[in-house]
């Protein structure tokens, strides 16, 4: 199996889920390399994405593993027929599929355009109860890990996985609460025992 | 050009359903600026659609191969439009990101006539004024249409500059370079492209009514020929497709079998429009369609044309794509005429409803539009289809076809019923769906039914009526609208003065005609009253001797070829095929058929 890091940028961060799907199994058949496919009645391409990203959040962190292989560079191979804001970062060959969807526990964000605040204040909260998009109440403040300034740039860690929290959630909520408006949010970093 | 940062947009783009739709960087699709000339390929109407369309890619890739920037542009749903307003930042082009303005021609290409107010749609948000006269003077880009409908552009003709009549693979690139060569669009510009076949500049013709409405003649240029792709074997085509960023109608890679048809149906524009019949070769298509596999990654090659299975060797097409192409890619062939269907073409397609278009109900009707099939067949094809494993069918028809009665009507039911006895005539697996849909026959320019008058809402009415109380149970019915049934007619078949209804149309709220939900019967009534224009006077009769809108464009299929199958028509006579001789429409010369060269 092949794991890799890669982009969703450039405007790609518009691309659902759904279709970012298909264009992976498409770059790679452009770029002539075989993918599994599954066993069963209705046959899929053997590719295994991590959680999906939020609509519009940029990221240089996005990891998927494909059930195939390569003697070739295959970074080189697929950014060269993958679309724009789509490009492989980095790669690896392993036995295991690492179950990114399962393995990545938080992800860390950057966002701009969000009017300055007490990081420290919001730390010390002991719970934040927000709507969520299903009009559901939820404690954020168990999901939320770091949250610090970095000059005009907030950067903070949020829980991934089964305690989601969405960082454009996350920004809306700060929005709400002392003004300004995310301009760009972008995920930096993954973490979990898989990553690379 | 200047550039639209797409951050600058975020807000709005996370409001929109769909907002991959406007953000380009699709794999496949041009992305550098011409230096000396940039084109936008504009298609009115949404990003899924119109990337679905092959014309735009062919006539983008006649520019591309000249050195020319090339870059698309779709309408924008209204969502997205009305933000695009609120932020005002101007309608811009998918991979550059440049405002529309910006570039040196916008060749919109016009597949139906409800897609018209689309056009005006597009040219406002894009900030250029709609009607040529106030563009007259300023630093606007050139407005160009293409497309099936250009064969009549006169209702378009107060805002396009300059139409392309027919093939639009070599000449729309070549007036690219006569615009260089003479340094923008002066006199000379026009003068020198007006005398191209296939290029229409409306301001040098000048159209005279009669009191009644009727065309008394044509000032200026009074004749224009369209253009014609002799070699279609050799004719450009994009060796590569933009893979589009989310799903759209037709996902697939296309390969154009023919252009052109040669069976004559008399209701079909396109059968008329599109003559001679050209064809590539089994090597060519082979050839494109591998090549189109590999560069997209699509798993489906469609064999397109008007009538795929009149192509005289699609069994070696066939055997040869599937030695050639990658084992998992499928094939499709849309548009298999009812007896040209084959089981075994079927299964490949896994799909379980298969769709007849037998248009009309009774044999008598058949023969009267030249829809050369019998019942026979039409259950012969089917009961092949249901032994292999098809269970659903779908069934076209068209109401108001000239000579129709109640007994054609009672004709459709018929053969629902007769389809119903054979499927159960066999036990099997699955229950059948039989779905019937009738459209409003609109009579379009040159087909011999363009002296046709159109049914009137009542007549119509009435056959929906008849029909959903003949049609047995189970069946399920679909019908379309008929007002904008009639405005199609009445866009096709108008002239110079529904300019201004359809830009009053525009400005009464009036866009994505062509979609059921979106479409505003109030704004067009309204547009028809302001004017003081009267829709219905356009779906008349025509006499044989009137001056048509139309007539001053040659698509080299004569009237008199026309004529005579109309009369052929209210005889009941069927003309048939090119395919078992040539009929003498007018284009011997040039037709390879004729030759006989099948």
């Amino acid at each position: 199996m092949i794991a890799f890091r890669y982009t969703k940028t450039d405007g790609a961060e518009y691309i659902s889920h759904l279709d970012l799907l298909r264009h992976i199994d498409r770059i790679l058949r452009r770029a002539g390399i075989e993918v599994g496919y599954s066993q069963g009645f209705h046959k899929h391409p053997r590719i295994f994405m991590g959680n999906p990203l939020a609509l519009g959040v940029k990221s240089v962190s996005e990891y998927c593993t494909v059930d195939a292989a390569t003697d070739k560079d295959f970074a080189q191979l697929f950014n060269r027929f993958s679309p724009d804001g789509v490009k492989c970062l980095a790669w690896k060959n392993t036995e295991q599929n690492p179950n990114f969807a399962e393995s990545i526990k938080a992800c860390r964000y950057e966002a701009t355009g969000l009017a300055h605040f007490d990081a420290e204040e919001i730390l010390s909260q002991k719970e934040i109860i927000i709507t969520d998009m299903r009009g559901r109440t939820v404690d954020i403040r168990p999901r939320i890990y770091s949250i610090e300034w970095h000059g005009d740039k907030l950067v903070f860690t949020l829980c991934c996985g089964e305690k989601n929290l969405r960082p454009d959630l996350m920004c809306s909520y700060l929005k709400e609460l002392y003004g300004g408006e995310a301009k760009v949010i972008l995920k930096t970093d993954s973490f979990g025992d898989s990553v690379f | 050009m200047k550039h639209i940062d797409l951050d600058s947009l975020r807000g709005l783009l996370l409001k929109c359903e769909k907002p991959s739709r406007y953000t380009g960087g699709e794999y496949g699709a041009p992305a550098s600026e011409g230096e000396n000339f940039n084109f936008c390929a504009c298609y009115p109407d949404l990003y899924e659609v119109g990337m679905s369309n092959i014309g735009i890619k062919i006539v983008a890739d006649s520019f591309l191969r000249r050195g020319m920037g090339v870059d698309f542009c779709f309408a924008p749903a209204r969502d997205f439009g009305q933000g695009l307003r609120e932020l005002n930042v101007p309608l811009y082009s998918l991979a550059l990101k440049a405002p529309l303005s910006e570039f040196d021609m916008l060749g919109f290409s016009l597949s139906y006539e409800l897609c018209y107010t689309n056009m005006l749609y597009m040219l406002d948000l894009a900030g250029i004024p709609a009607e040529r006269e106030a563009r007259r003077g300023g630093k606007y880009p050139l407005i160009v249409a293409g497309g099936p409908c250009t064969v009549n552009p006169e209702p378009l003709a107060d805002f396009v500059d300059i139409f392309f009549i027919g093939d639009g693979e070599s000449v729309d690139a070549d007036v690219a370079e006569i615009y260089m060569q003479c340094g923008g669009a002066t006199e000379e510009f026009y003068r020198k492209i007006s005398e191209l076949d296939g290029v229409y500049v409306p301001a040098l013709t000048t159209p005279h009514y009669n009191a009644d409405g009727s065309v008394e003649r044509f000032e200026g240029i009074s004749h224009v020929k369209k253009a014609t792709v002799s070699d279609l074997d050799g004719a450009i085509y994009p060796e590569n497709f933009a893979v589009p960023n989310c799903e759209s109608v037709h996902d697939r890679a296309v390969v154009e079998v023919m252009r052109g048809c040669y069976r004559g149906c008399r209701f079909c524009q396109a059968g008329f429009i599109y003559r001679p019949v050209r064809k590539r070769s089994v090597e060519t298509l082979t050839r494109q369609a591998c090549g189109l596999i590999k560069n997209t990654g699509y798993g489906e090659v469609s064999l397109n044309s008007l009538s795929t299975g009149d192509y005289g060797k699609l069994p070696e097409l066939i055997k040869s794509l599937k030695s050639e192409l990658p084992p998992e890619v499928t094939l499709a062939l849309p548009s298999l005429r009812v007896d040209s269907f084959e089981g075994d073409f079927a299964q490949d397609a896994r799909k379980t409803s298969l769709t007849f278009a037998p248009e009309a109900g009774t044999q008598r009707l058949r023969d009267v539009i030249n829809k050369d099939i019998t019942e026979e067949e039409i259950l012969k094809a089917a009961k092949s289809a249901f032994d292999a494993g098809y269970s659903a069918v779908k069934l076209y028809f068209m109401l108001g076809l000239p000579t129709e009665t109640d007994e054609d009507l009672k004709g459709i039911s018929e053969i629902c019923e007769k389809i119903r006895l054979l499927y159960s005539s066999q036990k099997r697996a699955k229950s059948l769906r039989i779905s019937v849909s009738a459209a409003t026959f609109v009579p379009k320019p040159f087909t011999p039914f363009q002296w046709e008058r159109q049914a009137d809402e009542q007549e119509v009415k009435h056959k929906q009526d008849f029909i959903l109380k003949h049609l047995p149970r189970g069946v399920h019915f679909s019908w379309s609208a008929y007002y904008p049934s009639l405005l199609e007619a009445v866009l096709a078949r108008g002239d110079r003065r529904l300019g201004k209804v359809i830009l009053s149309a525009y400005k009464n709220g009036c866009t994505f005609d062509g979609w059921d939900n979106l479409f505003c019967e109030d704004g067009w009534r309204k547009a028809f009253d302001d004017c003081g224009i009267c829709a219905e006077q356009y779906v008349r009769e025509r006499g044989e001797e009137e001056i048509l809108p139309w007539d001053f464009v040659d698509i080299e299929v004569s009237k008199k070829f026309l004529l005579s199958e109309r009369k052929r028509a209210y005889d009941g006579k069927v003309t048939g095929s090119c395919l078992s001789g040539c009929k003498g429409c007018g284009m011997q010369k040039m037709c390879p058929a004729a030759r006989g060269e099948i």
